[in-house]
């Protein structure tokens, strides 16, 4: 009897326990399952939450934001991607910042400059009285170390100094130092450029344009990876950097510039987006790069608690569909053109965006000076689509190429993978997803083999030639970027658009090879340009995102309650 | 038995270094070039090729190992090519961060499943064993990520009783290590139940019981210290496995481990940082199978006589 009595009470007590786990699980909102499961972020999902600690006003000044990765480096020459330090910690001759809902490029350290007749000779000067915050002077000879050494080691970005004359002498190791650079003297210097390039004042607003001192560089062996090695005149100083935990910036008393509110940044490294939405609903955090986060929590949680506090930006920048000239298939303009017309980008933006992108028809994307309103988007035609291939002699299945996946891509492009492959599907194109790490990825591109992918080109300078020369300036980089295009009178033109001065004329040249490249010869499918969602705490209370979407931000542009 | 460890740490450094050639061979096998993938899509392949020279990775694979091998026996194991810091330098902190949290999990690993085990065996198919066997299942079969979330959300999130992630304190440390304990916990309480069930059928325990010795102290003084052998045995493993990384709980708690360190060195094919944890595991898990080895010869001392 006793034994039956202590059965019963153990499945009493086994049943209670699987039906409080079955509750406690059972809170997801419904159809993110799957999704919060892989991606770990099942917690997250719950929106029955207990009500967060009332957030201090931000008296402090501290910033707390948290990011998934951390930076591979504090120095610009050794990054493409980690911005957070550039921008906080560095000055360049010019920025780039949002003036009445547009991109403007404006002086920073550079309070005037002139541009010979001929567009290849600069002539800059330099603001007075700015200093590192070591205390040293910063002078025109900073500027051109600063040009100088992203030539001389093996760095990231040598684009840009690759146009002064000289450049590439020194990068070779045929010069000492860069022949086009001329020091006046403390606060002026002259430029000659190898070619005229009407975009060149924007291209020095690029993080990879910082300013470093050579003073100090020549002295440090940790520059970029000690913080106290790191010395810039921005706003605001590194003081301390623990890989993979956090890194903290602090106020530069010997800053320039207006006091900002934000006078500490603390930005920790959160892998987990679960746990990085816990932390901002707990108050934790200041500030939640929505990115971060799974798009159903986005929708389902923020969206509808939140709905105020959510700030949105453009990711200035083209998510586009690559394609092979060299493939055997496609190659064949109508087959090209047919999948452009198979693909229905608007179903993409409001099925797995959740409408937080918007359609674009060309290369240049909406936001960048240059950018063609009036271009017709290739309409959504399936039926046209099947015509087009039908008089190429293709039958229903025959046409069949590799769709590459970056392991490291974001899921909601692993996504648009999939659903552009259905699409072409049903007009009778096999694209066939493949998988592949993040590096046999980069080096199936960099090679020109690749069939097709699906990827987004974030600018980094505003003006089109950022985009418009890395993907179709010449052979070389239309390999990599372009799947081999082959129009080498349209590189020509691509390249020698930069050098038009004339505004107007310039920007004809490139609405006119936008048109060529992607109306005539459906080069690359251009989709979208997304949206950026950052979500502020209570102790914000404005921001100003980066003026391309980026996730790293001028914390300056933060204001605290 | 001192003849006996030398013996086998010698296999150990036979062992580490075959484990050392293989993973270097590999890492040059599998497709995707290492600097391209460091230096990003911007690198122009002129840059490329310069920095692939810098590196040293122009150079014969042999080349390439020997000195490897060289600088490792000085504890020089190159730059992270992610992070840009010395390998061994990262490997240092992550290592203290993962030890600390191995430890604060085995431990309550060891007391729970042990505590469990016993009062199981105790009461054989009672209330006890059938609800700590039901727990213990339980720590068996869930995944360490849902035991993890799970655990935020109440105690963190929830009542605010513990941090979300992060270790700054002794409390940071609290629910990962219940996360990542749990699971070893219900392993253990399983096996020690079932060892000791096993040995209450012998003679000798009789024997103790005609003696008059309580029921307590069959248990603990006759039983359990034989149960030891194999439990031991898993515990020295379950230690190695927890010092070797546990990518999921350093993950949900953002502690900066070994496990992270080594999930970031495979995706950004940063060979240094990807070499120096996979040595480093190997070298932990055969550290930990010598210790398991060596507490048999202290617990039982048919196995020196054998030996």
């Amino acid at each position: 009897m006793i034994q039956m009595k202590k059965k019963k009470l153990f499945v009493l007590i086994l049943a209670a326990a699987a039906a409080a786990f079955v509750s406690a699980c059972g809170k997801a909102p419904a159809g993110e399952t799957a999704s919060a499961a892989e991606s770990g972020t099942a917690a997250a999902a719950e929106t029955s939450a207990a009500a967060a600690p009332a957030a201090q006003p931000a008296e402090d000044g501290l910033l707390r934001a948290a990011i998934l990765y951390d930076m591979s480096s504090m120095d610009v020459a050794k990054t493409t991607d980690n911005y957070m330090v550039p921008l906080n910690v560095f000055d360049r001759l010019f920025e780039t910042r949002m003036r009445d809902g547009t991109a403007q490029v404006e002086g920073s350290l550079c309070t005037d400059f002139t541009v010979s007749e001929d567009g290849l000779r600069y002539e800059f000067t330099l603001r007075d009285g700015v200093v590192f915050s070591n205390g040293s002077a910063l002078t025109a000879s900073d500027v051109k170390y600063s040009f100088e050494r992203l030539l001389i080691a093996a760095n990231e970005n040598t684009d840009i100094p690759l146009e002064v004359a000289g450049g590439e002498e020194l990068m070779n190791g045929k010069a000492k130092e860069l022949t086009g650079f001329e020091v006046l003297d403390d606060t002026h210097f002259a430029v000659t450029l190898k070619a005229p390039n009407a975009g060149f004042t924007a291209e020095l607003s690029s993080p990879a344009m910082s300013i470093v001192d050579a003073e100090t560089m020549e002295s440090v062996k940790n520059f970029g990876s000690e913080p106290a090695d790191t010395i810039g005149s921005g706003p605001y100083v590194v003081t301390e950097w623990i890989a993979n935990d956090h890194y903290t910036l602090e106020y530069n008393d010997k800053y320039w510039g207006a006091e900002p509110t934000v006078k500490k940044v603390d930005v920790r490294v959160i892998p987990d987006p679960g746990t990085q939405n816990l932390m901002f609903r707990n108050g934790e955090l200041d500030m939640i790069d929505l990115q971060s986060l799974d798009s159903s929590i986005v929708e389902s949680t923020y969206k509808t608690e939140y709905p105020d506090r959510i700030i949105s930006a453009p990711r200035v920048g083209v998510t586009y569909f690559a394609l092979n000239a060299d493939n055997e298939y496609l190659k064949d303009l109508n087959v090209r053109k047919a999948i452009a017309m198979a693909i229905d980008a608007d179903e993409i933006i409001t099925g797995i965006y959740n409408n937080n992108a918007i359609p674009e028809s060309g290369i240049i994307p909406t936001g960048i000076w240059g950018h063609n309103d009036a271009l017709e988007r290739t309409a959504y035609d399936p039926e046209g689509a099947k015509k087009l291939l039908e008089e190429s002699g293709y039958k229903d299945g025959e046409i069949h190429f590799e769709m590459a996946v970056d392991s490291a891509a974001d899921s909601n492009i692993k996504l648009t993978c999939q659903a552009v492959s259905q699409m072409l599907e049903a007009v009778g194109i096999r694209a066939e997803i493949k998988n592949y790490d993040h590096s046999a990825c980069l080096d199936l591109r960099l090679s020109g083999k690749m069939d097709s992918f699906i990827a987004r080109w974030g600018m980094d300078y505003n003006d089109p030639a950022n985009i418009m020369y890395t993907f179709f300036g010449s052979p070389e980089k239309t390999a990599q970027r372009s799947l081999n295009y082959k129009d080498k009178d349209v590189m020509a033109r691509v390249a020698a658009a930069s050098s038009i001065t004339d505004d107007q004329a310039r920007e004809a040249e490139y609405q006119a090879l936008e048109q060529k490249i992607i109306g005539e010869d459906a080069a690359w499918v251009p989709l979208f340009e997304e949206l950026h969602l950052y979500c502020l705490g209570d102790r914000v209370s404005g921001f100003t995102p980066h003026w391309a979407g980026f996730s790293d931000f001028y914390a300056a542009d933060v204001v605290l309650k | 038995m001192i003849r006996n460890i030398c013996r086998r740490l010698g296999e150990s450094v036979i062992v580490l270094l075959g484990v050392a050639l293989m993973i270097f061979v590999m890492l040059r096998i599998v497709p995707g070039n290492p600097v391209a993938t460091m230096m990003g899509e911007h690198a122009d392949l002129a840059v490329i090729e310069r920095m692939t020279a810098e590196l040293g990775l122009d150079q014969p694979v042999y080349i390439q190992f020997i000195r490897y091998i060289t600088g490792a026996l000085k504890g020089d194991f190159g730059t992270s090519y992610s992070l840009g810091k010395p390998v061994s330098f990262l490997m240092g902190t992550a290592f203290g961060n993962t030890l600390k949290l191995a430890l604060f999990a085995a431990l309550f690993a060891w007391a729970l499943g042990i505590a469990c085990g016993i009062s199981a065996a105790a009461r054989k198919n009672g209330l006890a064993d059938h609800l700590f066997m039901g727990v213990s299942l339980m720590g068996v079969s869930m995944p360490i990520f849902m035991v993890a979330m799970l655990l935020q959300y109440v105690f963190a999130y929830h009542l605010h009783w513990l941090p979300i992630s992060g270790i700054n304190d002794w409390r940071g440390f609290l629910l990962p290590a219940v996360a990542l304990g749990w699971n070893s916990a219900g392993s253990i309480s399983r096996l020690v139940r079932s060892t000791l069930l096993d040995i209450l059928q012998e003679d000798y325990i009789d024997t103790a019981r005609g003696k008059g010795r309580t029921q307590a102290g069959v248990l603990i003084f006759h039983a359990f210290r034989n149960a030891l052998l194999p439990v031991i045995t898993m515990m020295a493993l379950q230690f190695s496995s927890l010092l070797s990384g546990a990518v999921i709980t350093e993950t949900v708690f953002s502690i900066n481990g070994i496990g992270r360190l080594a999930v970031q060195a495979i995706a950004g094919r940063d060979i240094p940082l990807l070499e120096g944890t996979a040595l480093f595991t190997t070298l932990v898990v055969i550290l930990g199978n010598l210790a398991a080895d060596c507490l048999y010869d202290i617990l039982d001392p048919r196995i020196r006589k054998e030996v």
